[in-house]
């Protein structure tokens, strides 16, 4: 139907309208389409054209209740609508997803992608995509031919809304089969407040003891109107919190990110390392955070942090964020 | 029950370094051992195999020199390994690599359960698991936490970003192990003793599985491939050997000068 669609797929809303607008940059200097998939019934469907899309391309509902599914109607969609170039968000379900399509489909795949490019005259994809846990960056240029990629939240940024209605194409869709049963679900507790956005967030690491310490920290953080994030152990062993910060969780990109008791591992410096400054308090010197921080203080947290309070309140500073 | 645990030599990404000059990645030196998904990976299916009866081989794609790196693999319950020389040396395309799994798994004979890592330590690209799946033609039952087997169905809690996603599946599948789900066990020394009787194979791509490097290279989807380091530019100033007070002033100083912080006398 169209060598020249830029499919585009993610089951979260927010990161669909950063990849749809990313897909329209490169599809409006290729003179190419924008297609987005979606669930039948998504009320959201209909806003996608503000974000970039041309058309829309509903599956049916069940296709979102197992990966099996998913990846059969994902693959039924690009059989029929023969995009170019498929563009996926990188959840975990965008994941698994992109990698099996791609094996099906017989295509190049490449995931992390940050930036991509496709060459208009032979319609060749370049892509750079993040590499050993993002402690590298990898440059791919493929052959021509069908290209998946995915890209995680927060790459691109969010499109400006602009005034476009999608077209909804219904193609002859099956229901979609899959051999795992599902036998129920249960939502995850989420943080109330949304860390992304934070202009300050005090990081929490092991080196903070006990639950009831986390008053110590909570108290800076309020003083300067900032909030709480923590390392993986932190949240998955001690289940202090229902996020973390890191390569598998939350990035944050604060103007201050402070580090307390943070050893600084590097799938968990993925997470902060957006931040303007990073500061950083251990009494390990020898903490790899410090090779990561513009400032590194070796002291015991729970003789610093109160100093650190007191100093800032003796001295009448407030941060710059609050008015 | 027969399972299969495909395991990785990882590299130790903490220990990747970057040339800040010409932000070049050194990974000459750097450790290469089981990675610690593998090792949930292989908790999960030995505590499968001690409920279920049955073996466990551990199928590694890695250097011939990584020939004693499964002492602890052995230790906690796998039955035998079966290394198959890398012929990409660690460098080869997913879909090369998956194919001399495939061609690995397929040859180990019927099996009930194939699992691995969600990701490996150092790739962390998530593809191994479903591509080889796709190959297979098996369900995937991906990130798993909790597993069970029930009247002859494989039982799952999945950990996905937002939620928990319980699933039952018939065998054989394969399954992926999310990270830190399965703390690998403490073994003892009659653990490591009887180890030592159990085999690693080592197989090449070529025998036994009549594959050769440039066949599987001639999939590529590559015209070039470049890669570099991620340069860091951070302060790096320390401060310490001052009291808790005098060192908060200095931090404190810092965010002034930065205009982090404002205000005051």
């Amino acid at each position: 139907m169209s060598a020249n669609q830029i499919l585009v797929f993610s089951e979260k809303a927010s990161l669909l309208r950063e990849l749809l607008g990313k897909a329209r940059q490169e599809a409006d200097a290729l003179g190419w389409q924008v297609a987005a998939v979606v669930f039948e019934g998504d009320p959201a469907a209909a806003s996608l054209g503000s974000a970039g899309a041309d058309l829309v391309y509903p599956v049916p509902p069940a296709a979102g209740e197992s990966p099996e599914r998913l990846l059969n109607a994902l693959a039924e969609v690009a059989r029929q609508a023969q995009p170019a170039f498929i563009l996926m968000g990188a959840t975990k379900v965008g994941m698994e997803a992109a990698a099996s399509l791609a094996e099906r489909l017989d295509a190049a795949y490449a995931p992390w992608t940050v930036r991509f490019q496709i060459d208009p005259t032979t319609c060749a994809a370049t892509a750079q995509c993040m590499l050993f846990a993002s402690s590298g960056m990898a440059t791919y240029q493929f052959t021509p031919g069908l290209v998946v990629l995915t890209s995680a939240p927060g790459v691109f940024p969010k499109p400006a809304e602009v005034e476009k209605t999608a077209r909804v194409v219904s193609l002859p869709l099956a229901q979609p089969q899959g051999r795992l049963e599902v036998l129920g679900s249960r939502e995850k507790v989420r943080g109330a407040t949304s860390l992304e956005d934070a202009r300050f967030v005090v990081d929490v690491g092991q080196g903070v003891k006990q639950r009831e310490d986390l008053a110590l920290v909570e108290s800076v953080a309020s003083l300067l109107g900032g909030q709480l994030g923590c390392s993986r152990p932190v949240s998955s062993d001690r289940d202090w919190f229902p996020e973390w910060l890191g390569l598998s969780g939350k990035k944050v990109k604060p103007d201050l990110c402070l580090c307390v008791g943070v050893s600084g591992a590097v799938q968990h410096l993925v997470g902060i390392r957006d931040s303007q400054r990073i500061a950083a308090v251990n009494n390990d010197e020898g903490a790899p955070i410090f090779n990561q921080a513009d400032y590194g203080v070796v002291a015991d947290l729970y003789e610093f942090l109160p100093a650190f309070s007191e100093r800032i309140r003796a001295r009448g500073l407030r941060p710059t964020w609050t008015a | 029950m027969k399972i299969l645990a495909l395991i990785k030599i990882s590299l130790d990404v903490a220990e990747i370094k970057v040339d800040p000059a010409t932000a070049q990645l050194r990974l000459e030196g750097v450790p290469e051992k089981v990675g610690n998904i593998d090792k949930n990976t292989i908790e999960a299916a030995v505590r499968l195999k001690e409920a279920a009866g049955g073996t466990l081989t551990a199928v590694c794609l890695g250097p011939a020199s990584a020939k004693d790196s499964f002492k602890d693999v052995l230790a906690m319950g796998a039955d035998d390994v079966t290394l198959i020389e890398d012929p990409f040396g660690g460098k080869g395309e997913p879909g090369a690599v998956v194919r001399i799994l495939e061609a690995a798994v397929r040859k180990l004979g019927p099996f009930d359960l194939l699992m691995a890592g969600f990701a490996s330590d150092d790739g962390y690209t998530y593809q191994v698991a479903p591509r080889l799946a796709e190959r297979l033609g098996l369900p995937l039952v991906s990130y798993a936490r909790q597993l069970s087997l029930e009247g002859g169905k494989l039982k799952a809690d999945r950990d996905l970003d937002d939620a928990i996603q319980t699933v039952q599946v018939d065998l054989p599948a394969v399954v992926s192990v999310a990270e830190e789900a399965f703390p690998p066990r403490r073994t003892t020394l009659m653990d490591a003793i009887k180890a030592k009787k159990k085999p690693v194979n080592l197989w090449t791509a070529a025998d036994p599985l009549g594959l050769s490097a440039e066949e599987l290279a001639k999939n590529s989807r590559l015209a070039s491939s470049s890669q570099i380091g991620i340069v860091v530019h951070r302060k790096g100033q320390v401060f310490k050997g001052q009291s808790a007070a005098v060192l908060a002033d200095k931090l404190v100083d810092a965010l002034v000068e930065d205009k982090i912080l404002k205000g005051g006398a």
